[in-house]
């Protein structure tokens, strides 16, 4: 760049301008910003779990008079210690966008009507009652989320499955870690991950499945790479379908196609057992053989039907059934290269290095989710790399209380705070801590998630409250569920904090408190349990999700079931929930000692924290004398799965000749209806897009920006290319984030699900592209 | 030398510039080839060097980054500022590339402005917490309001040294952000060479009511 008079004289006097203005005002700055007026500049700063997603960090939001005004990191809390992402540090923005619902909402004469929101309750109570008479107790429904604090769901699950009587109860978590829990559940006989995250200081090896944790948990992500950075001995590998930023920081990227992580999980066992780098002391003491069905469908008819029945086998019989998975032959699967499959198996096989795997969405939503946790846990298992600093089996969580609330409390149909409602027992303590006369509570499991939607599409379900969430963009097959919704006779209340899809199909709206306008607990993916206070007054009319439920019990006569006062409730309870998991295997930690710190685990036993479970140094639910104790199985044992590879519902062909595979970015949480409303988040992520591999935008003349129609057999959506974006697909794979409700790629999803699970496939799709 | 002397001496300097570049732009009309004229040994090239550095470059400051622009990065005070400049629509997952410049500072040509040096270059995956900006336009409008950043000076005693204002959460690195020529003028010491910075400031956060201190009895 070179200089002429006129720029010489204009940036020396623009230089002086600036320097003089700062002199003679010392601090003051010129910057836009709206100022809260009268404020001091003095902040008070109070301990929170951040809003967003299932890492659970910690948060300190600073407070000037009853607005949130700014955000750090907790120092105190070892989940983040100090350091927050870009959405943490605006969360609090969330709560100010200009939209905001401050008042309840009904729809008279197909018009949405401000009501005073007492009004809008005693409507929400009488539309119960008539629909229970006409209809039975299984035609009312709510579906919560991984969103909803430990007390929202606790209650919505006390008034459904013990005061009505039904098991519709459901939460948008069984699209998001239905798998993981059953994959818990089939492998170990409990839920929820035996490590936590210290993990991340001990190991050596990372391996991340079809997980983008440098966009998706960021804050453990960076707690890797700085491992890496201060110890040489740590590398990262990622496993995945597309090109992300995950890929790019790591330091070997392996990509496959989808589906086949089946496969190659498989291969890795058949390796480890060749190289014999099993650890025999640790299988034959705790580990024990089984099969489950094979060809097990894809969920797609209505009233779907599956059980699966195990069966022992022995582990000749698990090495037999590898045999069909020898590296070279889930090469041609694959296209993974044999020396890769040898390599990541050389990496799990030698007894020097400790070993971490992650997974999220990647793994949880697929057909055989339920399959594909069991085979990453047959591998540590095989090799006995678990429930031991740094050797990590460990399955993150994507919203901020999947864990806390809907795995924990049990808001899906077939549970309850503790046990499931098939079991004579659970119901019996149940009823007991409720209050309620036995039989009470509905042996019968009756929908989950898809079902739920569907059995609201047919008609068997009139009447569903849904809180937190916004399954009118997230829903797979979309069109059907918000068709059905729709439908005459159909009553739809949504509580939320700003108008969404959802809201759009609403016949009431209701405001909520959101995040610290309210008091609550979050439970994280490490078994941490979060307290955060009422930090700042909610607007308007805008009540907590807990205490909407509460109000409408009370209307259908169950005050004796909701006692509490405004003032006191969560902390009672809390203590009348802790009464369900009085065990050294699940232990919670009373109100006062999670009010007072930034976060606890369970098992709190005798005031301790448990951070490895199954293992008898750190677990005191283990009896068995042994060095490890895997108690949540009957014969005492972790159970390694022989689980076959099966194809996806829907494969490419010749006519839909591309996968679709969809997912979240690190500016927006879930449906951006929150980091939308934030400035910076927006500004940096304004609108989805389609990415396409630049080879296969090259053959069909796409270029960058250009609008592209995405085709299923379902429905299509237009949106822009993006081309060596973000993030780059393989060969004919496409990706599109589900934030933008302007472009609804759920339109075009298939609502498959793993037959296990019954946790849609949100990642595999068939679809075609045109030109718009 | 005050600041109306500095600038008089800017504009003395910059009319000698203009002079002198009617002076080089005669020169090839008269000069032979490759012969230097009306320089001494090595003038001309003194005289390149000077004339193809910018202006800010000599200055240490372009005169863009002040306190002012320094917060209309942030949401509040003490928020992670945004890139405010392009960045690779990938964004690289190269973290080594924001390094590059925001590891030690210095001056960029492509941008024409001096770098600010990263308080925290320990922490590597900066798209965690800093992203750039495609777009002014908002999904919807917002109530945010923030509170004043921190006053300066906040002396106790006159010509006492200042206390520090914001957390250093973060922010402990005070050579990053309070010298060389990546510093906001406002907020850049002239005594940077001496090491020691917390010896005679000390923490005294403008956010946070300064603790009253009680004795045990």
């Amino acid at each position: 760049m070179k200089i002429d008079r006129r720029s010489f004289i204009k940036s020396a006097a623009a230089t002086s301008a600036v320097a003089t203005a700062t002199s003679l005002f010392p601090g003051i700055s010129f910057a836009s910003w709206k100022q809260l007026e009268g404020a001091t500049g003095m902040i008070r700063w109070e301990k929170a779990p951040c809003r967003f997603c299932g890492t659970g960090c910690g948060v300190l939001v600073g407070v000037s008079g009853d607005r949130a005004v700014a955000v750090k990191g907790d120092p105190a809390c070892s989940v983040n210690k100090g350091l927050c992402c870009v959405k943490g540090y605006h969360s609090v923005q969330a709560l100010y966008g200009k939209d905001r619902l401050t008042k309840a909402q009904v729809r008279k004469n197909g018009k949405m009507v401000e009501v005073p929101i007492q009004e809008a309750l005693d409507i929400i109570a009488a539309k119960m009652k008539e629909t229970i008479d006409k209809h039975g107790k299984d035609s009312v429904a709510m579906y919560g989320s991984g969103q909803w604090t430990i007390p929202d769901g606790y209650v919505a699950s006390k008034l459904f499955k013990g005061c009505i009587g039904t098991n519709n109860v459901e939460a948008n978590a069984r699209l998001c870690m239905a798998s993981a829990v059953t994959g818990f559940l089939t492998s170990f006989g409990v839920d929820e991950p035996m490590g936590c995250y210290e993990d991340i200081d001990y190991a050596n090896v990372f391996i991340t499945w079809g997980n983008n944790m440098a966009e998706m948990h960021p804050v453990l992500f960076s707690r890797m790479l700085a491992q890496r950075k201060r110890r040489n001995d740590v590398t990262i590998i990622d496993f995945a379908t597309r090109t992300t930023r995950t890929s790019q920081a790591s330091d070997k990227s392996i990509l496959f196609k989808p589906q086949t992580d089946l496969a190659v999980a498989n291969a890795i066992c058949y390796e480890i057992i060749r190289n014999d780098w099993v650890n025999w002391d640790f299988v034959n003491k705790h580990v024990s053989f089984h099969k489950g069905k094979t060809n097990i469908g894809y969920g797609l008819e209505d009233k779907f039907k599956f059980k699966d029945k195990a069966e022992g086998i022995d582990f000749e019989q698990f090495k037999t059934f590898l045999k069909d998975y020898t590296p070279e032959k889930v090469e041609k699967m694959s296209g993974v290269p044999a020396r890769d499959i040898r390599y990541l198996a050389s990496l799990y096989g030698d007894p020097t290095k400790k070993v971490t795997s992650f997974w999220c969405m990647g793994m949880n939503q697929h057909t055989r989710g339920t399959w594909i946790n069991n085979l990453v846990y047959n591998i540590h298992l095989l090799v006995g790399k678990i429930s031991t600093p740094g050797n990590s089996p460990f399955s993150l969580t994507g919203q901020p209380s999947a864990c806390g609330t809907v795995r924990e409390v049990g808001t899906l149909t077939h549970k309850l705070p503790h046990g499931v409602v098939m079991k004579p027992k659970a119901r019996e303590l149940a009823e007991k801590i409720w209050e309620l006369p036995a039989g009470s509570i509905d042996p019968k499991p009756t929908y989950h998630t898809v079902a739920m939607f569907r059995a609201l599409d047919r008609g068997d379900i009139r009447f569903m409250w849904i809180q937190v969430t916004n399954p009118m963009v997230t829903m797979p097959k979309l069109k059907r569920y918000r068709d059905g919704a729709l439908k005459e006779d159909r009553f739809i209340v949504v509580s939320d904090v700003y108008p969404t899809p959802t809201t759009d199909v609403a016949d009431v709206i209701l405001p909520a408190a959101m995040w610290v306008e309210q008091e609550g607990m979050f439970g994280n993916s490490e078994r941490r349990t979060q307290h955060f206070d009422e930090i700042v007054p909610p607007p308007g009319e805008a009540m907590s999700d807990t205490w909407q439920i509460i109000e409408v019990a009370r209307r259908l006569g169950f005050e004796k079931q909701f006692p509490w006062s405004q003032e006191e409730y969560i902390g009672k309870i809390w203590e009348e929930y802790r009464r369900f998991h009085d065990s050294p295997k699940h232990n919670m930690a009373p109100y006062k000692v999670l009010k007072a710190r930034s976060g606890v685990q369970w098992p709190f036993v005798n005031g301790k924290e448990t951070r490895w479970r199954f293992n008898a140094k750190h677990d005191p639910a283990c009896t068995s004398g042994e060095d490890f104790h895997f108690y949540g199985k009957k014969d005492n044992r972790a159970w390694i799965w022989a689980r076959p590879y099966e194809p996806a519902a829907e494969s490419p062909d010749q006519e839909y000749n591309f996968w679709l595979n969809t997912g979240r970015v690190i500016e927006h949480w879930h449906t951006g209806s929150m980091t939308r409303r934030v400035p910076v988040l927006h500004n940096a992520m304004p609108s989805a897009y389609v990415e396409i591999n630049p080879e296969d935008a090259a053959d069909m003349g796409i270029v960058n920006g250009e609008m592209i129609k995405i085709i299923s057999r379902r429905g299509e959506v237009t949106m822009p290319a993006s081309i060596n974006g973000r993030g780059v697909p393989t060969r004919g794979q496409v990706f599109v984030p589900f934030f933008d409700e302007k472009y609804l790629i759920n339109e075009v999803t298939l609502d498959a699900f793993c037959p296990i699970s019954k946790q849609p496939d949100y990642k595999k799709c068939a679809v075609k592209l045109e030109k718009a | 030398m005050n600041r109306s002397e500095r600038n008089t001496s800017r504009i003395k300097l910059g009319f000698a510039a203009f002079c002198l570049s009617w002076v080089l732009l005669a020169l090839p009309a008269v000069a032979a080839d490759n012969i230097p004229y009306g320089f001494d040994s090595g003038g001309e090239k003194i005289f390149t060097r000077y004339n193809e550095t910018p202006f800010s470059a000599m200055s240490g400051t372009d005169g863009r980054r002040n306190l002012n622009s320094f917060y209309e990065l942030r949401q509040y005070p003490g928020s992670p500022p945004r890139i405010p400049h392009k960045v690779f629509p990938s964004f690289s997952g190269e973290q080594a590339d924001c390094i590059a410049c925001h590891g030690r500072g210095g001056y960029d040509v492509e941008q024409d402005t001096y770098v600010p040096v990263t308080p925290h270059p320990e922490n590597e995956l900066c798209y965690q917490c800093h992203v750039p900006k495609l777009t002014d336009e908002l999904f919807v409008g917002t109530n945010w309001l923030s509170i004043p950043p921190p006053k300066l000076g906040n002396s106790q005693l006159g010509g006492s040294p200042p206390p520090i204002p914001h957390s250093l959460q973060l922010r402990g690195d005070c050579i990053a952000c309070h010298t060389g020529s990546g510093a906001v003028a406002g907020i850049r010491v002239d005594h940077g060479s001496r090491g020691n910075c917390r010896q005679c400031h000390v923490e005294f956060l403008a956010t946070e009511p300064a603790l009253e201190f009680t004795r045990n009895k």
